[in-house]
């Protein structure tokens, strides 16, 4: 995919990084020299020095024909003001914005960015996530919260210690995608003999969480 | 005249623009409320101001709402930067339905951001130009702007 990054600087460094490894095509704008001028000498990809939030630098830059424009920016206000432009006058499909303050998330959407993604925002979903129980490990919400992987530990509470995994009465659309135990990763066979301190890996739509968690701490299906 | 006495201005970012007329509303009879994120700002009002003063980020919801921007009449963003003025604009036009919004813009290419809208910007620099017109009887062509 054609990608615009604009602004930012040790975040814009590092996704740089993991998107050309990725084959994306890039495109970095950004206001500060020495930083377009470092970035220049690390990767090689084209690199525009300018105020992203400009209109004019959007324009010389010739972003129109990307598919994704990412505002790194520091401030909200500059990354509202970019993704809007980029959208508006120059008909990138996608913007994707930073934002500091998490309450911003869905004033973006409200105002037209695609994505909003706030560092707090989604701290505070995990640790609400997280202190839902002792057993859950990880959660990882994806495609905009329509999938969860849920990651849970077979602790001395959980009923099906030394059953068979397909003796765990699944939730609807809900999955075992794999079962981690010390080292190893073991796929999801109906016979496979679940031991204590197994990890299973659940897929499964956020509704199903709930469910997931209650089953395996042998309580009923919610 | 006597209506006025009822009406609400929420005024975002006191520097000199915002100041005077907060200042001078606020001497008229509005219900003045100003933000800034400097304390300092509101020396510029002067001594009979007897609206309210909040110490905020104008583009945070929850200072906005503080400063009663649900019930506002008329909403003016004169803060420094232009896209803070455009992000604290569309706010009131679009998250609360402020139904006049002023804000303003050192770039007028900007005004694109916000065409369609129900927010009027306000040009110092297109102002600026008209003035110099008028005193010097000199004709700049409207498409220089």
């Amino acid at each position: 995919m054609k990608i615009v990054i604009a602004e930012g600087k040790t975040k814009a460094d590092f996704l740089i990084g993991s998107l050309l490894k990725k084959k994306h095509t890039l495109m970095v704008i950004n206001e500060d020299r020495a930083f377009c001028n470092y970035l220049a000498q690390t990767h090689k990809i084209p690199i525009f020095h300018g105020d992203s939030s400009k209109l004019y630098t959007l324009e010389d830059a010739k972003i129109e024909g990307y598919d994704i424009l990412i505002a790194l920016s520091a401030y909200d206000s500059d990354n509202l003001a970019i993704c809007q432009a980029a959208k508006r006058l120059f008909h990138i499909k996608k913007t994707i914005a930073i934002v500091s303050n998490p309450k911003n998330v869905d004033v973006f959407k409200t105002l037209g960015v695609n994505t909003a993604v706030s560092a707090t925002y989604l701290l505070t979903q995990i640790i609400e996530q997280a202190s839902t129980v002792d057993i859950l490990l990880h959660t990882v919400s994806i495609e905009h919260n329509k999938l969860m992987l849920t990651e849970l530990l077979m602790d001395e509470h959980c009923p099906y210690e030394y059953h068979q995994l397909q003796e765990i009465p699944l939730p609807d659309r809900t999955l075992i995608s794999c079962v981690l135990r010390g080292n190893d990763m073991l796929s999801p066979q109906k016979e496979l003999l679940l031991l204590p301190n197994d990890k299973l890996i659940f897929l499964s739509p956020p509704s199903a969480q709930d469910s997931i968690i209650s089953i395996m701490t042998g309580g009923k299906p919610k | 005249m006597f209506g006025r006495k009822n009406r609400s201005i929420l005024i975002a970012g006191c520097g000199r623009l915002g100041g005077s007329i907060a200042g001078a509303l606020s001497e008229q009879g509005y219900k003045v409320t100003v933000i800034d994120n400097d304390e300092e700002s509101f020396r510029k009002l002067p001594p009979a101001f007897s609206g309210f003063q909040i110490v905020g980020d104008a583009t945070d919801l929850d200072v906005l709402v503080k400063a009663g921007i649900k019930d506002t009449d008329i909403l003016m963003a004169t803060a420094n930067r232009d896209n803070v003025n455009l992000m604290i604009a569309q706010i009131g036009s679009v998250i609360y339905e402020v139904k006049q919004v002023y804000l303003r813009l050192y770039d007028m290419e900007k005004q694109k951001l916000v065409e369609g809208l129900n927010i009027h910007p306000i040009f110092p620099a297109k102002l600026s130009i008209e003035e110099f017109e008028r005193l010097s009887a000199i004709d700049i062509k409207e498409d220089v702007l």
